[in-house]
């Protein structure tokens, strides 16, 4: 009847890892397989067209620079969506935390400051945080107190987000910088600049900052109260209420804090990659975030890996398009199946669940997910 | 009580024979049998898991039998979906409303009908034919109101009416008094037998004995998914139908109390009122005291206040008048102090236990923010797995490793990690509110055997069951609440079981009268 | 930069251009949400939509092809959705992120592949009236010089509240995102309605896209929906889940679509970005209850699981 499944051996991280990462490995090999069936049919080699990718990813120096520039904001975004999954919440609003974030940090860093330039730098990126975290306040009170979903909410806000710093460049706001060609705030100073990790590429401290930032969160929600409470949250909240814990004030502070790494993932795309805000400057990487850390099962180590992984395939997607005359945005269909395929083999180990709720009313939408068990 | 209608040739109107059905881990049905005859109001008794719904809900085609044949009219039928079942003359009024509330009562009455001039919605022709249908059983219901402004009664009755607009010829329905107050039950009874005298056959189930022995012509009672028996309701009574239901003899095998202690109040509720999930008032002015080494047993039939009595205790709802204090500390919120409450809830699968997490987690989820789960700031993993490993061992968990889901667990361990997370900050009270629901016999002994355990250890205990017998064999004094109120506290040393079978309907005045004889 | 006659006629005809393709999608909307299925993925069947409308422009002139095949290709994308949210039971938004970034995938590389070096313009919807019509005061310009689909994407709202309110086939797509279980009780096919309320969603986001590119462009362009899967997704909130009503929030997004374009080519003095915001902080102000009480279909979002009440 029910028999218990696992051994009593304790389980090390790796293979916590192994365990949760079946079922998206699969779904990633079933992805690439279907892809080289496509490229096939376009009349490639797919061993050749992956071949490509991987040697335009990780073959050079400058591929990996690349590759590891593409991953950052999508290793800190897929932090972000991943903290929100831990504590039952659906952060849709990662694009927008993204350009809360990178206009805060635009904004400090443009600040002299009578300070050494390290110090002006973090500053810099705790402004980044706290922008996000501060978009996310408004999504964070509705849900928490009100019991408005908050997919719909940050959905909305990221629109607000991306005119918003739209408006910030151009003239005459705030950071319009005057005579330049098109809408853009001036260059940040030397001393708000992710240092650059080898030279003469782009490849910015950003990825340090991503992979650190992990780790820490791994052990925060794995080692502190506040990570227990989140994961008691996301599981159930109505057995959390009656352990005693204050339900509300958790969900408040955990999308607070998944928005401050989606304002992280801004901030370094400015601090590290472009040095200046832009108009429309991001592609969309909060929805990518989202199917980063659906890739990782929400596991903060595997988003590392999740994050890489489309890393990979942004960047080796135009060697690949010039080698073998596969459009880059071959990459970009790999990575929605392999989406589809994780949520398509659903019901095997992990599982999305959906809670009622009683306790809230005008709820549109409410989602949860549990990572591997 | 009415008389049998003359039956044609037809004996039954409806026959469920030999039905046998298992859920995964429960055999929830065991060759029952079941036999409806044309007009009259057939009970269906039994406890919670005895297997009525699941009964109900294979004549309704919401499941298939594994086993066994349904007879309509003499004619064997498979019923392989509510569609085939209405088409049967087979209409169900469920425990809870299936009813739409954005929708207008006309809508929610003709949803599922399919139209007479498909597309077309035909509401004009459903309208006069439900106007003509509540006006014959005189039940005031206007079809154009939306069903969220309908009072609770009324969607019970607008249920009803559904199955009256499909022409059903048995009505199942399950527990539908339970929204209505006493007064109302009395004009529901007339429109019961005014539907009876058109020929309707109704399956009645409840577990209210007195309804069940008012209304209907013959009672057939479930125990643990076996027919117990079918019995002719002018020839039975309450106490042969308890015993069936219940299945023991009371039994008066008492433990023994160690010497008295001295009695110090832990529990106090003081006037308590408050209100229930459908703000109808739950607890009026109740006051009950539980006292040091004493298990006071909380007896009664279900819904008349019991959870909302837990969870004024727990801090888990707020009253509206009087107070709740435990060693003299007034509770106002939820607290996680261990050392002054365990709470048991009644539903440990939704609220008492996180289920996909781990054994040692559960057992630790109101003090893993304190020493020494936590030592400045870090939780400490190995302190937990101690903590598990010691509570294991003390309640006798079997569970092969401390850091399995817990939802791997069976019912009866899973209980045991609950009681042994409430009970390992030694609390001055221990609040379990039908802690053995749903368990094996060793379960329930083991379950037993922990809580005498505390009490002879000096913990106030308050024990809530609708279970009588264990009520009464468990308690060191019985306390029975009946809409709210505690109707009267009793010794249970050589209580006598009518009498509290008495107060839990709510009779007060015949037990004083018995009292003063 | 004065607020004239010739001003308001044209922001009018601006408006009735622009909200057409976001009426479409909004009704199909609309049914996806009833059912009780969150679909952010419109985004995706709308661009799919508008890639094969234009195919089928330009490889066989018929506007009715055109039609069809964006009709088909948003239908697939409704399927598959419709496949993992409903049988699979897969939380929706991700479901629908894919087919986006499958959409934006897919259409792109065909576009390169199709299109590319194509320099004309494919055959556009007609004007169903006639061109004397176009030259009556107020009227013409605004309503007459607008193309057939524009026409359907007035008249198609009117049909989709009918269907809803007035058929029993609709009192049913209303109840199942409501209280599934009861659907289920009374007889109907819980999984039946999910799917057809998904796949209308997916034709008429189709049909969107190809009143995009068919109403004046002629032309595909990579991304070219630009996010008008997602407003419409507002328009549903302060639209009530109300095909006219959505409709009309749509014609009020077209015009603050409108309006911002006005500003952004004569540098009016305020920000062009503001009026894009409108309709964003609208839905946020609808949700958080300050504009009137809104609750959309109560199982939005949820997965039907039949074996629990």
């Amino acid at each position: 009847m029910n028999k218990p499944k696992l051994s009593s051996i304790r389980i090390p991280l790796l293979g916590e890892l192994i365990l949760s990462g079946g079922r998206p490995v699969i779904a990633i090999f079933l992805a690439l397989f279907v892809s080289a069936i496509i490229i096939y049919f376009l009349g490639v080699n797919p061993i050749a067209a992956y071949t490509s990718l991987l040697k335009g990813a990780v073959g050079s120096i400058p591929g990996m620079a690349n590759t590891c520039v593409r991953a950052s904001p999508l290793l800190l975004g897929g932090i972000a969506v991943a903290i929100g999954f831990k504590g039952g919440l659906l952060n849709v609003g990662v694009d927008g935390q993204l350009y809360a974030g990178a206009a805060a940090s635009t904004v400090v860093g443009l600040i002299s400051m009578p300070v050494p330039p390290w110090l002006h730098l973090i500053i810099t990126i705790l402004a980044g945080f706290l922008g996000g975290a501060l978009w996310a306040l408004i999504p964070a009170y509705l849900r928490a107190y009100r019991g408005v979903s908050e997919v719909v909410v940050t959905l909305m806000l990221n629109y607000v987000a991306i005119y918003f710093v739209s408006w910030l460049v151009h003239e005459p706001a705030l950071l319009f910088e005057e005579g330049a060609s098109f809408p853009q705030s001036p260059l940040i100073l030397p001393s708000a600049q992710l240092p650059i990790l080898i030279g003469r590429t782009s490849l910015h401290s950003g990825i340090i900052l991503g992979v650190v930032m992990a780790f820490l969160m791994y052990l925060l929600i794995r080692f502190t109260p506040f990570g227990f409470r989140t994961r008691m949250v996301g599981e159930n909240p109505e057995a959390s209420r009656y352990a005693g814990i204050n339900v509300k004030a958790q969900t408040m502070m955990v999308l607070m804090v998944s928005g401050g790494f989606g304002g992280l993932a801004g901030a370094i795309e400015i601090l590290g990659l472009k040095h200046r805000l832009f108009d429309m400057f991001s592609g969309g990487v909060g929805y990518e975030a989202i199917a980063v850390a659906l890739l990782a099962n929400a596991n903060l180590i595997g988003v590392i890996i999740a994050a890489f992984f489309f890393g990979v395939l942004k960047a080796g997607a135009s060697k690949m398009q010039i080698v073998v005359g596969i459009e880059a945005s071959m990459s970009l269909i790999i990575q929605a199946l392999a989406v589809i395929f994780v949520i398509a083999l659903g019901l095997g180990g992990s599982r999305m669940k959906k809670r009622r709720r009683r306790s809230q009313k005008n709820i549109t939408i409410t989602e949860t997910i549990e990572d591997g068990d | 009580m009415k008389t049998l209608k003359d039956t044609n040739s037809i004996e039954y109107t409806m026959e469920m024979v030999g039905i046998t059905k298992t859920f995964p881990g429960v055999l929830a049905n065991d060759d029952v049998t079941l036999r409806v005859k044309p007009g009259e109001v057939h009970g269906l008794l039994g406890e919670n898991g005895a297997g009525k719904s699941t009964l109900m809900n294979i004549l309704y085609g919401l499941h298939q039998q594994d086993d066994g044949d349904i007879f309509i009219n003499g004619r064997k039928t498979r019923i392989t979906s509510p569609r085939v079942a209405v088409d049967h003359g087979i209409g169900m009024v469920h425990q809870h409303f299936m009813l739409i509330d954005n929708l207008t009562v006309l809508e929610n009455i003709v949803l599922g009908i399919p139209p007479e001039h498909p597309p077309f919605l035909d509401l004009n022709s459903a309208r006069t034919r439900f106007k003509k249908i509540t006006e014959e059983y005189q039940i005031p219901i206007n079809p154009s109101t939306p069903v969220w402004q309908l009072p609770v009664g009324d969607k019970q009755w607008l249920e009803i009416l559904k199955q009256l607009f499909r022409q059903a010829k048995l009505l199942i329905l399950d527990e539908p008094t339970a929204v209505f107050a006493p007064s109302q039950v009395e004009q529901f009874f007339i429109k019961l037998r005014q539907l009876t005298e058109e020929g309707c056959a109704i399956i009645f189930i409840s577990h209210k004995l007195d309804e069940v022995l008012e209304i209907t012509d013959r009672i057939t009672v479930l125990r643990d998914g076996k027919l117990i028996g079918t019995v002719t309701t002018n020839q039975t009574n309450s106490t042969e139908l308890a015993q069936m239901m219940v299945g023991r003899e009371v039994s008066h095998d008492r433990k023994p109390r160690p010497p008295s202690v001295e009695k110090k109040e832990v529990l106090v509720a003081d006037n308590l009122c408050c209100m229930d999930d459908r703000n109808v008032p739950a607890l009026r002015n109740l006051n009950l005291t539980v006292h040091t080494g004493e298990i006071v047993g909380l007896a009664g039939v279900d819904g008349n206040g019991q959870k909302e009595l837990a969870e004024c205790i727990a801090g888990l709802r707020q009253p509206t008048g009087g107070k709740v204090s435990i060693q003299g500390k007034p509770i106002t919120h939820v607290t996680r102090d261990t050392s002054l409450l365990g709470y048991i809830p009644q539903d440990r699968h939704t609220i008492g236990l996180i289920e996909p997490f781990t054994v040692e987690e559960n057992l630790v989820l109101k003090t893993f923010d304190t020493d020494p789960l936590t030592r400045r700031g870090i939780i400490r993993w190995r302190s937990i797995q101690n903590n598990a490993d010691k509570l294991i061992d003390e309640f006798n968990v079997k569970t092969p490793s401390s850091r399995i889901p817990v939802r791997n667990l069976s019912g009866g361990n899973q209980q045991k990690v609950v009681i042994a997370r409430e009970l390992s900050g030694k609390p001055a009270l221990l609040v379990a509110s039908h802690a053995t629901r749903g368990l094996d016999l060793g379960a329930v002994e083991s379950v037993h055997n922990i809580l005498l355990h505390e009490r002879n250890q000096g913990t106030a205990v308050l024990f809530v069951s609708a279970e009588l017998s264990e009520v009464m064999a468990l308690s060191d004094r019985i306390a029975v609440i009946f809409n709210g109120e505690i109707m009267g506290i009793l010794d249970a040393e050589g209580a006598d079981i009518n009498l509290i079978g008495e107060l839990m309907l709510g009779h007060r005045e015949t037990v004083l009268n018995t009292m003063q004889n | 930069m004065e607020i004239n006659l010739a001003f308001i006629t044209n922001w009018l005809a601006t408006t009735l251009r622009l909200s057409a393709p976001l009426i479409l999608v909004g009704i199909g909307g609309v049914y996806s949400e009833r059912v009780g299925i969150f679909n952010i993925g419109m985004e995706g069947m709308m661009l799919a939509g508008a890639l094969a409308a234009v195919a089928g422009s330009y490889f066989t002139g018929s506007l009715i092809v055109a039609t069809l095949w964006a009709m088909a290709a948003g239908g697939i994308l409704g399927v598959l959705h419709a496949y993992l949210t409903v049988s699979r039971r897969a939380n929706q938004i991700v479901s629908g992120a894919a087919i986006n970034f499958l959409a934006l995938g897919a259409t792109n590389m065909l576009y390169a592949r199709l299109f590319r070096t194509v320099r004309s313009r494919v055959a556009l919807y007609p004007i169903p009236v006639p061109e004397s019509w176009q030259s009556i005061p107020f009227l013409g310009p605004i309503l007459f010089s607008q193309s057939l689909i524009v026409w359907i994407a007035l008249l198609l709202p009117f049909l989709g509240a009918w269907a809803l309110y007035r058929t029993s086939w609709g009192l049913n797509i209303r109840a199942v995102g409501e209280y599934p279980h009861a659907v289920a009780t009374a007889g109907l096919s819980v999984l039946r309605l999910k799917y057809t309320g998904v796949i209308i969603s997916g034709i008429f986001a189709g049909l969107g896209g190809a009143a995009l590119v068919l109403s004046e462009l002629g032309y595909f362009a990579p991304g070219i929906t630009a996010g008008r899967g997602f407003i419409v997704l507002a328009a549903l909130v302060v639209g009530r889940w109300n095909p006219i009503l959505v409709a009309a929030a749509c014609l009020l997004f077209g015009a603050a679509d409108g309006l911002q374009l006005w500003f952004q080519t004569f540098k009016s003095a305020i920000p062009y970005q503001f009026p894009l915001m409108v309709p964003y902080l609208l839905t946020i102000l609808a949700l958080a209850g300050l504009v009137g009480r809104v609750s959309g279909p109560k199982t939005v979002g949820k997965s039907y699981n039949p074996e629990n009440i």
